[in-house]
């Protein structure tokens, strides 16, 4: 029985030409493909207007010609590595102050003659007005960890650095599996971004949530949900969920921190909570669990040891 | 003039007079100062005088179709209503932030088409208190509407206070192309209704003998108000104050209620006001912008008190 639908060839030697002029041609397509993608050179002036995007390329060996640093952040609360620190004294890496609602300044953006910028859907207003520039956007705020090693992948390709970025992302991947590993206990935990005085529980859809429950917790939400990964909540949720641990991120200036933190710290509405019991109210003051850095296996490290404690 | 050649010249970036020169009228477009300028500051100041000028003569128009003093395009419910169109994008569809003009406008106009709808039908209608009386409960409708959104989406709202509060934003020449057929427009019914408008103003009963149709033209100016207003907040957010202030401003300058007067120059002050407070909202803190709601406010406020001590 014949397997094959294509017609028999009338010999062997017009299918082996055949067979060969295909493979040529889809050699050649695929080399026309890689000389495309050879042929567009890598940006020179490149933007990073998130901790991510950032770290990422310091991780990956080229410096970002400038920083986004939202208003009113301090070095205190800085997200970056070492790398763009140094690159900040030194006075290499230049940093923008961002605003709602376009993010940087365009006018500094276009007296850079920047032609890329790494940005953020907070920014979005901003992304046409930088494209009308001739500058081109790509976002590069994770929410997640799978997004985190696509997004590390896309930005590497972005840069020329494709092979550089796979082995960085392996390199990672392997740092969150042992950073997740003994878990001895799944406390029950609220994660609650304190801003002013309303409390907003972190949700399953926000970055820090998700940390929370990949260092072992259990996220506690009081039920909420909203697309946009945090939801007001009453103090009354609170401690109706009865959480073990709360770990609150306070969201205020740098300037009004410490009264932030001593707010949340004595709120008097979780007095009534196992976590209030033993004395596992925590402020977390960097920006780790609000957005990512691009070093997910610290965070989790981090919140394993001083918060969950479930080594 | 020289509100427009401080708006082209200062800014984040320190550009000299003789490069802003050049590259207006010489031609220059190579370098980033020229970008700045030809992509940045001139469409924003084209903007500038657009938006000021709408919401000027949408004043203007209110105020004389109504009779009422306290007319501005917040009666109508515009402005409620294009916060609402501009929010929903901001906070339920952020992925899809080129929309915003649009919907700003669409909800713009649907909330003053809901208030015509309300006070110009019926035996009664087109009555002035019942034109504010539902131009309060549309705006408010919108107003509640907006607050419910932003309660629901709170991380979301630092990004929408700006349009809430007014201002321009650097977004080159892409608002206006979507939204100057709506100036047009408004311009154009404008220029039509000036003198039917002065003939308003002697009373309704004297308006039609002399052969005009005093509801018509109400809703007319009404309809050109809300035009443009609806497209002025598409590109600028609440700009309220404006629409009240300046038409008032221009009648105790001028000494005089005629419209072929008072719409003009209001369009005028409007520009001018709104382009040197745009001017001082970019460089005060730059390279930090400040929304231009309060610097209207600020500019505004005490040549409205001192023209108002100096009229009683």
């Amino acid at each position: 029985m014949k397997l094959s639908i294509a017609p028999e060839p009338k010999n062997g030697l017009s299918a082996t030409l055949i067979a060969t002029v295909i493979a040529v041609a889809l050699v050649a397509v695929s080399f026309a493909g890689l000389a495309d993608s050879a042929s567009a050179a890598p940006p020179k002036r490149v933007v990073a207007l998130t901790p991510f995007a950032a770290n990422t390329m310091a991780d990956l060996g080229v410096l970002p010609k400038a920083v986004g640093q939202v208003l009113n952040t301090s070095d205190e609360r800085s997200s970056f590595n070492p790398k763009i620190d140094a690159g900040i004294r030194r006075g290499k890496i230049r940093v923008l102050t961002l605003t709602h609602p376009n993010g940087p300044n365009l006018e500094q953006l276009a007296q850079m003659r920047t032609d890329f910028v790494f940005s953020s859907s907070q920014w979005s207003k901003g992304t046409p007005a930088m494209k009308s520039l001739g500058i081109k956007v790509q976002q590069a705020d994770p929410l997640s960890l799978g997004q985190t090693w696509s997004q590390i992948k896309s930005i590497a390709g972005k840069l020329g650095k494709a092979r550089v970025g796979i082995r960085l992302v392996n390199q990672k991947r392997a740092q969150v599996a042992k950073s997740t590993q003994n878990i001895r206990s799944r406390p029950r935990v609220m994660v609650i971004l304190g801003v002013g005085r309303t409390p907003f529980t972190f949700l399953d859809s926000s970055w820090g949530g998700k940390l929370v429950k990949a260092a072992g917790g259990t996220l506690l939400t009081g039920g909420a949900s909203a697309d946009g990964g945090f939801a007001r909540i009453s103090d009354e949720v609170v401690i109706a969920e009865q959480p073990d641990i709360i770990i609150a991120v306070p969201h205020a200036e740098t300037k009004n921190i410490d009264e932030a933190i001593k707010y949340l710290e004595n709120n008097p509405a979780w007095g009534n909570t196992p976590a209030a019991d033993n004395d596992r109210i925590y402020v977390s003051t960097d920006n780790s669990l609000l957005q990512a850095d691009g070093n997910p296996a610290k965070v989790i490290n981090r919140v394993r040891s001083q918060y969950l404690k479930n080594r | 003039m020289a509100a427009v050649g401080a708006s082209l010249t200062f800014g984040a970036v320190k550009i000299p007079l003789h490069e802003v020169i050049d590259v207006i009228f010489g031609g220059n477009s190579s370098g980033p100062s020229a970008k700045i300028i030809e992509l940045l500051r001139l469409p924003r100041t084209v903007e500038a005088i657009v938006v000021g000028a709408a919401l000027g003569v949408a004043g203007a128009l209110l105020q004389g179709s109504l009779g009422n003093p306290l007319a501005s395009p917040d009666v109508i419910g515009v402005t409620s209503g294009a916060g609402f169109g501009a929010m929903l994008i901001i906070l339920l569809y952020p992925d899809s932030i080129q929309l915003l003009a649009v919907s700003a406008l669409f909800f713009g106009l649907l909330a003053a088409g809901l208030v015509f709808l309300v006070s110009f039908t019926g035996r009664t209608g087109g009555g002035i208190s019942r034109v504010i009386l539902a131009g309060i409960a549309i705006a408010s409708l919108f107003s509640a509407a907006t607050a419910a959104m932003m309660a629901a989406y709170p991380d979301r709202v630092p990004s929408g206070i700006f349009f809430l509060v007014g201002g321009l934003t650097s977004t080159g020449w892409n608002n206006l192309e979507q939204i100057w057929p709506y100036f047009a427009f408004g311009a154009v019914l404008t220029c039509f209704l000036i003198r039917p408008l002065d003939r308003l103003t002697l009373g309704d009963d004297v308006a039609a003998s002399l052969g005009s149709r005093p509801r018509m033209i109400r809703l007319a100016a009404a309809l050109a108000a809300a035009v443009l207003a609806s497209a002025a907040a598409a590109i600028a957010g609440l700009l309220a104050f404006l629409g009240l202030v300046v038409p008032h401003v221009v009648r105790m300058i001028g000494g005089t209620n005629r419209h072929t007067f008072v719409i003009p120059v209001s369009a005028l002050g409007g520009a001018t006001l709104l382009v040197a407070a745009d001017t001082l909202a970019r460089t005060v803190r730059a390279p930090i912008e400040m929304p231009v709601g309060p610097f209207l406010v600020l500019l505004g406020v005490p040549l409205f008190l001192w023209l108002l001590r100096k009229a009683v």
